[in-house]
């Protein structure tokens, strides 16, 4: 593993069984992701970039291999441990933002903070500088439902930071937003990289977005394909 | 006895308080999920408040039979029965027995003589104020002293009845439930009127289900030459195991005693029938109630396996999702719990009766919902919720984090 790489991958593969029908997702995978990357996973549906991006976010195991990232070896991980690891160490962005839809957007963003041993005065203090950074501190009493899908998409990105974790791990962050919302979530995600130097990974179709990373990773039929530079 | 139900589940309770202050998913998160689904929420509250009222209702039902008994019986005083006669109705007793009791120097006295009554037990048939037909009640002829004895029977309208005159005094608890129970009226038997001339209030004991006369007119109407049994009460309690045998030796009495107390308690017997029937009632609603609970659950949680995989990618491990999925049915039941003994409240002050089977005879007694009984209620909601929550809480614990994503 490359002294600076977040993330390493040596030979990892993933199947998933049908019956007794072996079907392989990822096939013996290799790849190292540098701390302060912005990568872009691509690839046409089935060519198991989500499934990368879960194994490596720690919430799949693979079937053969080994995956390093932020510095814990991940087969070694029990489940509990690893859902803590996960709480520690990676923000997660979802698609369909994943809000919870009973708890308001300050509640929403506080969740993760729960885990950690901090004063509700310190989880106030941290849950409005992540509210401020995405600009919604203003929004902060309102629920999911009355927020625009571009706010929500925001307030889950306030949740998935608040923890200040190393990793951002986005599967199709902008995959339900129209093109307005989808430019200002990929700006936002470009200076937390910028200036946070947080780690992305993200899963997307979107050539657009894609362009917004620094490295897309092309994958087809569970094997890297190429790995493109993006010019800007 | 709820309580005690809970012993076994006690250190799962310990754990579920301590997963709550841990590491909390909040409590408002689940109460407000039970708020997302308005219609099943309250449908399952409801039948679990069905129940729990039920439960409240049979618990109040059984302590007001046992009061009814237990509160009966002085510690000082003795029943004194034909051996092998459990209860008064099958018991009798000559007149010259009861002299030769009379003159014991064991008894009590008062400044009347000594506190010794020779009763007279008979059962009549009595006609329901609601005109849904009659039932038996115990009728008590007793001596002058045998009033004086019951000190826990305090007359409040009218006057005692007076001996050699056919006049009855009846209990408050039996006025509003019988016809033609009151001051001024009267009751026909035995070829002629006994007219009402006093009600009494039985401090909630047996008494209070019993109409009382004077015993040589309730003998002469029944043509008895025998008392039924006698009350005595002796110059104090410690003299009771003596006394007991002295009737039991004493070759011209040959009689039973039992300690007052101990004759009514074991009348408390006379609940079980419908006690067993209103378990049996509530074990069966309880199963339904508690399968009721895991439906709602388990729709719970299949409606919200998106938030529980992101729960669970957020770093909340399966225990924290189990302590939170298990919270919300302990909430949720606890609701039902709380509306239930809300409900059993209507029950209470109602005067009812149910039949004594060891006499055959009515027993009056009211419905007291204590803040106790209630808290019981609120417990064995509890219960159910651990019951019908742990499965779906389970389940939800369990559900791999890549399938919750996808939304199961």
């Amino acid at each position: 593993m490359a002294a600076d790489a977040i993330i390493s991958c040596h030979a990892v593969a993933k199947s998933y069984w049908r019956g007794t029908l072996e079907i392989p997702v990822l096939q013996g995978l290799d790849l190292e992701i540098p701390r302060g990357g912005y990568y872009a996973l691509m690839g046409p549906s089935g060519s198991g970039k989500t499934t990368l991006l879960n194994l490596i976010a720690g919430i799949d195991r693979p079937t053969g291999g080994t995956l390093e990232v932020c510095g814990y070896e991940l087969n070694d991980l029990d489940d509990d441990q690893l859902a803590g690891w996960r709480s520690q160490h990676v923000g997660f962005i979802f698609q369909n933002y994943n809000l919870v839809p009973v708890l308001n957007a300050f509640e929403n963003v506080e969740l993760p903070l729960l885990l950690t041993g901090l004063s509700r005065r310190e989880r106030r203090e941290k849950v409005l500088e992540a509210l401020a950074l995405v600009n919604l501190t203003d929004r902060m009493e309102n629920y999911p439902r009355q927020l625009s899908g571009g706010q929500e998409q925001r307030v889950a990105i306030a949740r998935a930071i608040v923890t200040d974790p190393d990793l951002l791990v986005a599967d199709e962050p902008t995959g339900a937003l129209d093109a307005k919302n989808a430019e200002e979530v990929m700006a936002l995600l470009e200076r937390l990289n910028a200036e946070l130097g947080k780690t992305i990974l993200m899963v997307t179709h979107d050539p657009k977005a894609a362009h917004h990373a620094r490295i897309q990773i092309h994958l087809e039929k569970g094997v890297l394909d190429r790995t493109v530079e993006v010019n800007r | 006895m709820v309580w005690f139900l809970f012993l076994p589940l006690l250190p799962y309770l310990a754990w579920l308080v301590w997963a709550a202050l841990r590491h909390p998913i909040p409590l408002s998160y689940n109460w407000r999920s039970l708020w997302q689904r308005k219609v099943s929420t309250l449908s399952t509250a409801g039948a679990i408040a069905v129940v729990v009222a039920i439960f409240v209702v049979v618990l109040s039902l059984s302590q007001g039979i046992s009061k009814a008994f237990v509160s009966s019986g002085r510690p000082d005083q003795i029943v004194v029965l034909r051996p092998n006669a459990r209860v008064e109705l099958n018991s009798s007793l000559e007149r010259d027995r009861a002299r030769i009791l009379k003159t014991n120097p064991f008894l009590a006295r008062d400044a009347e003589g000594p506190l010794a009554s020779g009763e007279c037990v008979v059962v009549k048939m009595l006609e329901l104020a609601d005109g849904t037909g009659s039932t038996n009640v115990a009728f008590r002829g007793l001596e002058p002293a045998g009033v004086r004895m019951r000190t826990q029977v305090q007359l409040i309208q009218g006057r005692w009845f007076k001996a050699g005159l056919p006049e009855l005094v009846v209990p408050r608890k039996m006025v509003g439930r019988f016809a033609n129970l009151g001051v001024g009226k009267s009751i026909f038997f035995s070829g002629q009127p006994w007219a009402i001339v006093g009600v009494f209030d039985g401090g909630g004991s047996a008494f209070d289900s019993e109409v009382w006369t004077d015993v040589e007119m309730l003998m002469q109407a029944h043509r008895r030459t025998s008392y039924s049994s006698m009350l005595v009460r002796l110059s104090s309690a410690g003299k009771i195991p003596s006394f007991v045998k002295y009737l039991d030796e004493d070759k011209r009495l040959k009689l039973e005693g039992k300690p007052e107390a101990e004759y009514y308690a074991q009348q408390t017997e006379a609940g079980k029938p419908i006690q067993i029937l209103g378990n049996l009632i509530t074990i069966i609603l309880t199963v339904g109630a508690i399968f009721a609970a895991m439906n709602t659950m388990f729709a719970a949680v299949a409606s919200r396996t998106a938030e529980i995989g992101t729960l669970r990618a957020l770093g909340y491990r399966r225990v924290e999702i189990l302590a939170s999925f298990q919270w919300e049915a302990l909430m949720l039941c606890a609701l039902g719990g709380l509306l239930g003994a809300g409900m059993a409240l209507w029950f209470n002050g109602i005067q009812t009766g149910t039949t004594n089977f060891e006499t055959f005879s009515d027993v009056s007694f009211a419905f007291t919902i204590t803040p106790n009984l209630m808290g019981q209620g609120v417990a064995f909601s509890v219960l159910m919720g651990v019951l019908g929550g742990f499965f779906p809480a389970w389940r939800a614990s369990r559900i791999p984090v890549t399938e919750a994503m996808k939304g199961g």
